[in-house]
């Protein structure tokens, strides 16, 4: 397994982002089974990169070390999030390993609420999910998949 | 210098008998109307620019002076300086309608801002204007300003306003062609300017200080009276770091001198299963982007990017951004806005003409149909900025404004506040309110007084809050930080909370022994939604009502050592 690092030339942002991102890899025949995203500020214009870690086919990009951080936006077992699920099964049955609340403890019966989109945190090697209180006594992932644009986004 | 020859403008100072600080007139019918009040003692005269710019640098004043004097004749005047029309992509509202609403909601002065872009630089100024003028000619009780929604190139939104005068419309429209970050960042062949990557990409910040030394020009050379700038929404993307707030503020001191400590969108969290569209309080539910800024992450502790208690972060968490910059001695005000565009429950929707070919949605259609999706509130009807002014004109609410005499109240919370803070002993026995600078003697006592008047009625909820608690926050005025993105002030805190049981109440505290500059300010709450410390809480995404969870924040006074 190989990590690569692209620089896409996409100008949409979150989700949009990760869908073209994930289509892009998956047209060109790559498999990757853990791709993050991080914002790289060296320019005078801030930059989304990718980073892949690469299980077979030809890698587009730069090959680089592991990375250290990111924005995980494909992990093992992301697919089965689908909607609720409790804390123990979330965690059971997909790459994530641990979910921390803004202000609130957890415990395994908590129910998460990922509205099918979920972003873990890629911290040196593991895969944390930032949650914080929603409607109904449920928790959700602190980033959604469809944030209020304001002036209908054209900004 | 003696500390008794402050400023040599005692003949101004003559004594008023202090009597009810309260925006709210018993004898106008309107609902919480502000229109027509008595005067209010406590509130000083406007300073102006002059003395914001020389308050600045954030040090001790070498010469003592007091600026917002308390006791000078004054009265409060509400408003709201975010509002969108039908001249905004996403807006649907006639100005009229706005006007109107605003005016039912005991408004005083409000000010139109649709979003700068192409369309709105090309189409919109030419429709916005006459309908302005209309407006303003029938309804002579009502400041109506017109400004600008402006996209802070490498930043967030903010309004631009100014007063009306022969060069105001040219002053708007040449602003907005030049430093629009929408405009800026449009490529040319869709009429843009195509020289910044987008609107919110750090290469647009030198245009930020451009365009606000511009508007200072402006000012400076006589073509306005005055210009002001607040930034919108500030953390709702994290894209106004630190260091452009500070930039934006050294760059033009008398034109950008605050920001929304309330966005607007407050309706926006109801919860479905009340009829809402159980979105975040004030559309606040974004998450870090390429051009946020890295500090303001969330983690188990916090996120910046949502609302505590229907306030943005900057400003709701003791020594958090705000303080930062209060402690350095840097005047920067906080206020509370509408944001309408489309209106909970409201059963208009946006018209369907061509926005970016015409400037205009044209007539909003009546769908027939409550919109509870929709997540905002008629100008006036939630959220209030009041101002304390000499007078009910364009020139002096802004000079209002400027000065930072402003309170932000959501709900009706309170009717009425007097703040007074003046030395015991040597130093300016009389005092300053909001947005003023006193001094006292090194080792001598500062009294801070605030008399509160609850709500004398129902709020437009049909509920009269009841305020519960008042806390007196304060913290050392440690000077210009080396870190221009310092957005903590650690030394900030709760100094002293008052529980509120009567409607009219008046709390007392004194700090002793001054040793160096520091600075105050007052929020107050009706309790519903406290952290075990007593603070906001961080709302919840689609489950926020903002009826049950109403604050008021005051801006802050300055105490100078001599």
């Amino acid at each position: 397994m190989r990590w690569v690092r692209l620089v896409p030339e996409f100008t949409s942002v979150g989700a949009h982002f990760d869908r073209e991102v994930l289509s892009a890899l998956d047209k060109a025949g790559v498999a990757a089974d853990l791709v993050l995203t991080r914002v790289e500020r060296t320019g005078p214009v801030a930059e989304t990169v990718v980073f892949a870690r690469i299980t077979s086919g030809l890698a587009p990009g730069t090959e680089v070390d592991p990375p250290e951080t990111g924005r995980c936006i494909r992990f093992d077992g992301q697919q089965r999030l689908t909607g609720k699920h409790r804390l123990a099964d979330l965690v059971r049955d997909t790459g994530i390993d641990g979910v921390v609340a803004i202000g609130a403890t957890l415990d395994l019966d908590t129910v998460i609420d990922t509205g099918g989109f979920v972003r873990p945190e890629y911290r040196d090697g593991d895969l944390v999910l930032l949650v914080e209180r929603a409607a109904g006594g449920v928790f959700q992932p602190v980033e959604v998949e469809q944030p209020h644009e304001c002036c209908a986004g054209s900004h | 210098m003696s500390h008794h020859h402050h400023d040599g403008h005692e003949h101004h100072h003559h004594e008023v008998e202090p009597v009810e600080g309260s925006w709210q007139d018993p004898a106008d019918d309107r609902p919480l109307a502000v229109a027509r009040r008595r005067f209010l003692a406590g509130l000083g005269v406007a300073v102006g620019g002059a003395a914001l710019a020389s308050a600045g640098t954030g040090q001790a004043a070498a010469t003592p002076q007091s600026t917002n004097q308390w006791g000078v004749p004054q009265r409060w005047y509400a408003g709201d300086h975010h509002i969108h029309t039908q001249y905004s992509g996403d807006g649907q509202y006639p100005i009229s309608a706005q006007v109107a609403k605003a005016k039912k909601h005991g408004l005083d002065w409000m000010v139109i801002t649709d979003h700068g872009g192409v369309a709105h630089q090309k189409f919109s100024i030419d429709q916005v204007t006459p309908d302005i003028e209309k407006a303003r000619k029938a309804n002579r009780d009502i400041l109506v300003y017109q400004g600008l929604e402006w996209n802070i190139p490498g930043a967030e939104h903010a309004t631009v306003f100014l007063p009306p005068d022969r060069n105001t419309v040219d002053i708007l429209r040449a602003f907005e062609a030049g430093y629009d970050g929408g405009i800026l960042s449009t490529p040319v062949a869709n009429g843009g300017k195509g020289l910044i990557a987008r609107a919110t990409s750090a290469d647009g910040e030198p245009y930020a200080l451009a365009a606000l030394r511009y508007l200072e020009s402006q000012v400076l050379s006589g073509r306005t009276e005055i210009a002001l700038m607040f930034a919108n929404h500030p953390s709702r993307r994290g894209v106004d770091s630190p260091h452009e707030l500070r930039g934006w503020r050294d760059a033009a001191p008398g034109v950008a001198v605050g920001m929304e400590g309330a966005p607007g969108h407050q309706a926006a969290g109801i919860p479905k299963s009340a009829g809402g569209g159980g979105r975040a309080r004030g559309y606040y539910d974004s998450s870090p982007g390429a051009d946020s800024h890295p500090g303001y992450a969330p983690t188990e502790a916090e996120n910046p990017y949502r609302t505590y208690g229907g306030f943005d972060w900057m400003t709701a968490k003791v020594g958090g951004l705000w303080d930062s910059m209060l402690a350095e001695g840097r005047p920067w005000w906080i206020t509370s806005t509408s944001d309408v565009h489309q209106v909970f429950d409201d059963t208009l929707t946006p018209g369907a003409q061509d926005y970016e070919k015409t400037g205009s949605r044209g007539a909003p259609v009546d769908s027939g149909v409550k919109q509870g999706g929709f997540g905002d509130f008629f100008p006036g009807y939630y959220s209030q900025t009041v101002v304390g002014s000499r007078s009910k004109s364009y020139v002096d609410i802004m000079r209002g404004l400027q000065a930072g005499k402003v309170i932000a109240v959501h709900g009706r919370l309170i009717d009425g506040l007097d703040l007074r803070v003046r030395a015991l002993g040597e130093g300016d026995n009389r005092g300053v309110t909001l947005g003023g600078r006193t001094f006292v003697k090194r080792g001598g006592s500062i009294e801070v007084t605030v008399e509160v008047t609850g709500a004398g009625g129902p709020n437009f909820a049909g509920a009269v809050p009841k305020l519960a608690k008042l806390d007196l926050i304060s913290g050392p005025v440690t000077g210009p930080v080396v870190d221009r993105d310092t957005l903590s002030a650690p030394g900030t805190t709760v100094v002293k909370s008052f529980e509120v049981t009567k409607n009219r109440a008046r709390f007392t505290y004194v700090f002793r022994d001054v040793a160096g500059p520091f600075y105050l300010r007052v929020r107050g709450t009706d309790g519903n939604q406290l952290t075990p410390e007593g603070n906001p809480v961080m709302d919840v995404i689609g489950d926020a009502d903002p009826w049950a969870d109403l604050w008021f924040y005051a801006n802050p006074v300055f105490v100078d050592v001599v």
